[in-house]
């Protein structure tokens, strides 16, 4: 039975350890390349999504980055639309790109989830999840929009967390 | 009451070939994340050298899954049937990496098999698992209690390492070289050390191994949709 007592305490121990990271989710993500992201991925978090939807707000062109709220219409070495034959003709018919960098994503499980996701979003034209660049790449319908509150709280639902989200011109690099 | 000779083949076969439908339908874990996204299905089997189980859950929200679970202890000789819900505690992300602490947990009944006089007996286990994973590199650890009434109480404790040779992109077949250490406290022998290779491509993963201390196969399968 001692062996039963210690697993329930590690169990325990487990717990507490995961709420009281919790409430310093910020500090795991230190060193992030666009700049400071502490807040973000603190927005972005799970139990802080209220937070979230207060601080983002849709825009038409430029990176936003969570964090800051600020928006840069150009960001060197940040990743842009992946093109795929059918990104490419979403493109074509109209649809607005969008670029959002994704934290945690390492594996085809995380594409595919974040495809399914997605995919079943009306406004949706074509995605691509990029495991090299961790970007996911939209293209919506022609009339169609997602806000960056939408794209983050899709990617909350596939397992991930969005740091930055880029459309128009700053999406296609250009 | 005398069987027909075609009843009595029938019986043998299914006899025979129920192992391994559980083996098919049941198999694999701690590297297949146990919570999906919202609204995913997924099958995982696993058999090692102790037990043969298959799970199919249902991830409700981005932090909690429910499923059933069967898993046949061929040492002990029962078989369980459960409700397995597991918590996503907690998850760390990173640009380059994703780590996971899980919670599970199961309440369900065993029943004796091959010839175990013990009919059935309520079961259930508590288990925690854990994974720090970047596109080269992994790690997991995994434990579990369980109580199966008169058949018995059993602990385990699982570690993996695993290395990715290349990087695969999205859609690539992806390969993984992995080394599992389990300790199973009350089996023949408590350490087991068992080399596999894992592929994953899309929505299809795929351990095989082989453990070198009891000289028993390791076959794992997740299947997401």
């Amino acid at each position: 039975m001692n062996i039963k007592r210690n697993f329930m305490a590690l169990c325990l121990t487990v717990l507490a350890c995961g709420a009281a990271a919790d409430n310093h989710s910020g500090d795991s993500h230190a060193g992030h390349q666009h700049g400071d992201t502490h807040g973000a991925s603190a927005m972005m978090d799970h139990g802080s999504h209220d937070e979230m939807r207060d601080h983002m707000h849709q825009h038409d062109e430029g990176e936003h980055d969570v964090a800051t709220g600020e928006h840069e219409a150009h960001v060197t070495g940040a990743v842009t639309l992946t093109r795929t034959p059918e990104i490419d003709a979403a493109l074509a018919k109209g649809g607005e790109p969008i670029v959002a960098d994704v934290l945690g994503v390492v594996c085809d499980f995380c594409a595919t989830a974040m495809n399914k996701i997605f995919g079943k979003r009306a406004e949706v034209a074509a995605i691509y999840v990029d495991l090299d660049t961790k970007a996911l790449s939209i293209v919506t319908h022609e009339q169609g929009s997602l806000s960056d509150e939408d794209i983050g709280s899709l990617a909350e639902q596939a397992g991930y967390r969005v740091a930055a989200v880029r459309r128009g011109a700053a999406a296609l690099g250009s | 009451m005398i069987e027909s000779p075609s009843g009595v083949l029938k019986a043998r076969t299914l006899s025979l070939l129920s192992p391994l439908l559980l083996a098919l339908v049941l198999a694999l874990e701690a590297s297949a994340r146990p919570v999906s996204y919202v609204g995913g299905w997924t099958i995982i089997e696993t058999s090692n050298r102790q037990s043969t189980a298959a799970l199919v859950h249902y991830t409700a929200t981005p932090k909690l899954s429910v499923g059933g679970r069967m898993e046949w202890d061929r040492n002990t000789g029962f078989v369980m049937t459960a409700v397995q819900p597991t918590w996503l505690a907690k998850r760390w992300f990173g640009q380059d990496f994703q780590a996971n602490v899980y919670l599970t947990g199961g309440l369900g009944f065993a029943t004796g098999i091959d010839g175990n006089a013990i009919g059935s007996d309520a079961a259930y286990f508590a288990g925690v698992m854990a994974d720090w994973e970047t596109r080269r590199h992994f790690l997991s650890y995994e434990a579990r209690f369980l109580d199966a009434g008169h058949f018995g109480h059993d602990f385990m404790q699982a570690g993996h390492v695993g290395w990715a040779p290349y990087e695969g992109d999205t859609g690539d077949l992806h390969t993984w070289l992995m080394l599992e250490v389990d300790h199973r406290p009350d089996a023949l022998e408590s350490v087991g050390v068992t080399p596999m290779i894992r592929f994953f491509k899309n929505t299809l993963l795929v351990e095989l191994g082989y453990n070198i201390i009891e000289h028993q196969p390791l076959a794992n399968f997740t299947f997401r949709f």
